[in-house]
């Protein structure tokens, strides 16, 4: 097993260099460019900001340079300095040497801040709003297609169906409105926006105090993203189960007198999980990394509109920023999955 | 299972506690020393409650998401929420009153202007020496002192040198350099690295209450430029450090909360990113009629989606929003007490369409007019963007310093007149022999839901009047942006133009005129955009930019509106753009119509 990580490890290297290569081509065959604007800039503040940030240099000098600056650690006497350009996010101090690994660069948009920033403030809240609706996704999703896999062709089933349907038709754009309407308006039971955890956070992403207006404000943004995800966990619990407890290991444990809970929660679930994590990798990945849509909605500062509006700004290093870190979130999420195969399914093996 | 259920309960239990002992952390460094000696952590930031009536007075305001401020480094601010801040932290040597538009004293008392025999003209500003810098220490304001402690530093001439000189240092690739650029001697060759020598630049200062600048034309907007925040004060000594390592050199992380020094009525206080920056009271500014003391304590900018925003304030959170969603302002503007909080103030941008004079069919000028005639701008603004926004009949938005008035020019400019419009395209089909269908006409916009039911609207009313069929194009903005200022230009395509300092130069020539914006040259001819030279215009606004007497001026500007707009038709002026504002009852404020308020001047009563 353990030669099998670091096999998959190795790979993730591959799969992200080259995930790299593309999206800088893609990015710079995009016409229009970062400082393009209403108000023309003069050519003259152009060419300057084009100097600052090495835009005027060939394609593949400033791919070679991107990649020396995140893939390969830096050792150097210099301590850091206040500069945009020179953030890095990991700073080992031995001495008199320092070493320095991983920087994304500054945001051509936001001049203050660089990739490295938004990793540090606004990654850890989209993954602690990713985080808490998937577990409302697992929650609501798992015992519904237990119930409905359970009570099959009953009217449990059709209501647990049902609300399966509902949260798959109904997207965040409309559900998010729409709880903000009810009880962030009307009842004024919770605060329509805001997020109250803010940096400093307690270990670099959890918020550092879990108090009653956290959840207040992290209530219905979780359940508005995390119905839709709970709709897909319950259709595939239930199909799965419905395979599963037709199989013949179930009738002997009932043969043999077993409660019918243990059978479903010991042998049955374990075996029916498989389909389900499979999709909770992509799904924790997508979550985790932030969404666009509930951000807007509920006013919480994630990473999620820097995905989309770095694009329409032309921000190439919050561009390469982002995106490589969804693939490394995407594979390590697959790794994961894959290890817990294993664990589900002593049949399954890896070398 | 079990087991496993049990360890995970642990766990879970375990984090809760260790988080809760982590806490809400709010340090406050010991605030004795002089500003932030060798200090390497920034304070802890302290989670805002909404205020008790009591308590301080907090506002709740908001600035347009997604999307953080930039910046709010006067060197290097660009867009408006930026500006909003600096505006409010420091203050230049002029002030504009944001409801008149006047220029009134700001960081200089008073100020005398002198023409030099070459065609330059020197200003010199007589400086306030009582207005100390500050910044926040976690718990309070608190001046900064000099080096050895004993004194505070006071605002000097030197830090109005030290803020142009860093605003126009090329390394800083500042994107408003160039509006010095056009107006302060030497400025120009220096922010383009011609020279190095910051001496050749016409800032002089003479002490430390007095700054002299010298300008490269005699024109009435000096003053105005000299007030803008490209112009502010800097603090050099956080910048690039002072007292032999004392003062630890931030370089442009200067701006960031803790290290953050300014001096106008508020300081920076707290600054969380895409989520809100709240600039707090300053108790040391002395206060003018000008710029007063504010009443509030704090003002807390919100940075939300626009749904969002009214969400919130419906839900009573926040106290005023400066963007309230077009779709929401039937039901606004319906609702009784929504549509007494409801606030339309003019906002100076002009939204139109431009040509390329130089393309097939659009190079008649009948035609352009024609189809600018046909544009029924008032119905546009009734049933389509439904703003308050007022028909523009030319293009320098009325208010500005020299731009016309509808009081004093109402039939300036172009109006809608589908009889003159018919007949003007008649005469055209006419010579051509073709009919009106045949005509192959185009017109791009940037995709947007907004500007999409705008343009659909129009090619209606163009079909409608004139009988012409014009093809709908939308691009991405920064591919729009690129399209409509190249070589290649569209037929017809929408833009916008808002001011960057208020005079009427700004606009006729600074986005008009050859080189403008939207009119690139090269050696003098142009190859994009309006594609568009007129000699005659282009002496007009270099006129009017050079006259002094206000109503010459506007005499002035209004014949090169009849050019652009009516002679040569280089442009459609679809409308003037309104702000419109939603502020709880119980705020009390001014409405400026500059696009920034001005937060010294409001209060917030008991509620």
């Amino acid at each position: 097993m353990g030669r099998y990580i670091i096999r998959r490890l190795l790979y993730m290297l591959v799969v992200v260099l080259v995930v790299s290569m593309i999206t800088f081509l893609l990015m710079h065959a995009v016409p229009g460019g970062p400082f393009t604007q209403e108000k023309t800039l003069p050519e003259e503040t152009i060419r300057i900001l084009n100097e600052r940030y090495h835009l005027d240099e060939p394609l593949y000098v400033q791919y070679a340079s991107y990649l020396y600056a995140v893939f390969i650690p830096h050792f150097t006497a210099t301590p850091p300095s206040t500069s945009y350009q020179d953030d890095f996010l990991l700073n080992v101090n031995i001495g008199p040497l320092w070493i320095r690994w991983m920087n994304f660069g500054p945001s051509y948009k936001a001049r203050g801040r660089t990739v490295n920033d938004i990793f540090r403030d606004n990654l850890p809240i989209s993954a602690q709003l990713g985080v808490m609706s998937l577990f409302i996704a697992l929650l609501i999703g798992m015992p519904l297609g237990i119930m409905s896999a359970l009570k099959q062709n009953t009217a449990l089933d059709y209501f647990g169906m049902g609300v399966a349907i509902f949260g798959v038709s109904v997207p965040v754009i409309v559900l998010g409105p729409i709880f903000i309407w009810i009880f962030g308006i009307e009842l004024k039971w919770l605060p329509p926006t805001g997020w109250t955890a803010k940096p400093p956070f307690f270990l670099g992403f959890l918020p550092s105090s879990l108090n009653w207006e956290f959840f207040q404000h992290a209530l219905m943004p979780s359940v508005a993203l995390g119905l839709g995800s709970s709709a897909v966990i319950a259709r595939l619990t239930r199909a799965t189960l419905l395979q599963t407890i037709r199989e013949d290991y179930i009738r002997t444990a009932r043969s043999k007198g077993l409660h019918e809970r243990v059978i479903i929660t010991r042998h049955a679930m374990k075996n029916s999980l498989i389909p389900v994590v499979t999709v909770l990798g992509p799904l924790f990945a997508a979550l985790v990394t932030g969404t666009f849509v509930t951000e807007l909605i509920f006013g919480i500062p994630g990473m999620g509109k820097y995905f989309v509006t770095s694009i329409t700004n032309r921000d190439y290093p919050v561009i390469m920023g982002t995106i490589l870190l969804y693939a490394v979130f995407l594979v390590l999420a697959n790794l994961a999955v894959d290890i817990t195969y294993a664990y589900l399914d002593p049949r399954i093996r890896y070398d | 299972m079990h087991k496993n259920f049990y360890v995970l309960s642990l766990l879970v239990i375990l984090s809760m506690i260790l988080t809760a002992c982590g806490g809400t952390t709010t340090q406050a460094p010991a605030a004795t020393e002089p500003a932030a000696p060798g200090a390497t952590e920034p304070p802890a930031h302290a989670a805002t409650e909404p205020p008790a009536p009591e308590g301080p007075k907090v506002l709740i305001s908001t600035f347009l998401g997604p999307g953080d401020v930039p910046t709010i480094d006067p060197a290097v601010v660009q867009d408006v929420n930026g500006t909003q801040i600096t505006d409010e932290a420091f203050g230049g040597v002029t002030h504009l009153n944001e409801v008149t538009n006047l220029i009134e004293p700001g960081m200089a008392e008073s100020w005398d202007a002198v023409d030099n025999a070459d065609g330059t003209q020197t200003i010199t500003f007589h400086l306030r020496d009582d207005v100390p810098w500050v910044r926040w220490n976690g718990t309070d304001v608190e001046t900064v002192k000099t080096c050895d402690g004993s004194a505070d530093r006071i605002v000097t001439a030197n830090d109005f040198a030290y803020g142009i000189y860093r605003n126009q240092l090329p390394a800083n690739a500042s994107p408003y350099a160039y509006l010095l650029g056009f107006v302060l001697k030497g400025a120009a060759d220096f922010s383009s690295g011609t020279t190095e020598d910051f001496s050749t630049v016409g800032v002089n200062v003479v002490d430390d209450q007095t700054l002299e600048l010298t300008f490269i034309d005699q024109v009435a907007y000096n003053p105005q430029i000299a007030g803008l925040w490209v112009a502010y004060a800097q603090p050099k000594w956080i910048i690039e450090g002072d007292c032999e390592g004392g003062v630890e050199a931030r370089g442009e992380r200067w701006i960031e909360p803790g290290f953050f020094q300014s001096y106008g009525p508020f300081t920076l206080k707290d600054w969380v990113h895409d989520d809100y920056i709240s600039i707090v009271k300053n108790p040391f500014w002395p206060g003018s009629d000008a710029i007063p003391q504010p009443k509030l304590d704090e003002v807390v900018f919100r940075i939300l989606d626009e749904s969002a925003q009214l969400a919130d304030y419906e839900a009573g959170n926040i106290d005023n929003v400066i963007t309230p969603p077009l779709s929401d302002l039937d039901r606004i503007k319906a609702d009784p007490a929504l549509g007494a909080e409801l606030s339309v103030s003019p906002q100076f941008c002009t939204y139109y369409y431009g040509f390329n004079t130089k393309a097939p069919v659009v190079d008649d000028v009948r035609v352009r007019r024609a189809l600018s005639m046909a544009v029924d701008r008032q119905s546009l603004i009734d049933n389509v963007t439904k703003g308050g926004q007022e028909p523009a009949q030319w293009f320098a938005r009325p208010g500005l310093a020299g731009s016309p008035t509808m009081a004093d020019h109402p039939d300036l400019g172009i109006k809608y007149d589908p009889e003159a419009a018919k007949a003007e395209l008649q005469s055209y089909l006419d010579e051509k022999g073709v009919t009106a269908d045949s005509l192959d006409l185009s017109l791009q916009y940037n995709t947007s839901a907004g500007h999409q039911a705008i343009a659909e609207t129009i090619q209606q009313m163009w079909k409608d009047t004139l009988g012409v069929n014009v093809k709908l194009v939308n691009q991405e903005f920064a591919v729009h942006l690129d399209s409509v200022k190249s070589r290649d230009t569209p037929q017809i395509y929408r833009l916008a133009w808002c001011l960057d300092y208020p005079d009427a130069n700004n606009f006729d020539r600074e986005n008009n005129a050859v080189n403008g914006s939207q009119n690139p040259a090269e050696n003098g001819e142009p190859y994009g955009g309006f594609n568009w030279k007129n000699e005659e215009y282009e002496a007009l606004v270099l006129e009017a930019a050079k006259e002094t007497d206000p109503a010459r001026r506007v005499e002035l500007y209004a014949e090169a509106e009849d050019i652009s707009i009516v002679q040569d038709a280089i442009m459609i002026p679809l409308y003037w753009y309104t702000d419109l504002d939603l502020t709880k009852p119980y705020v009390v404020r001014t409405y400026s119509s500059t696009g920034k308020q001005a937060f010294e001047k409001w209060d917030i009563l008991p509620h």
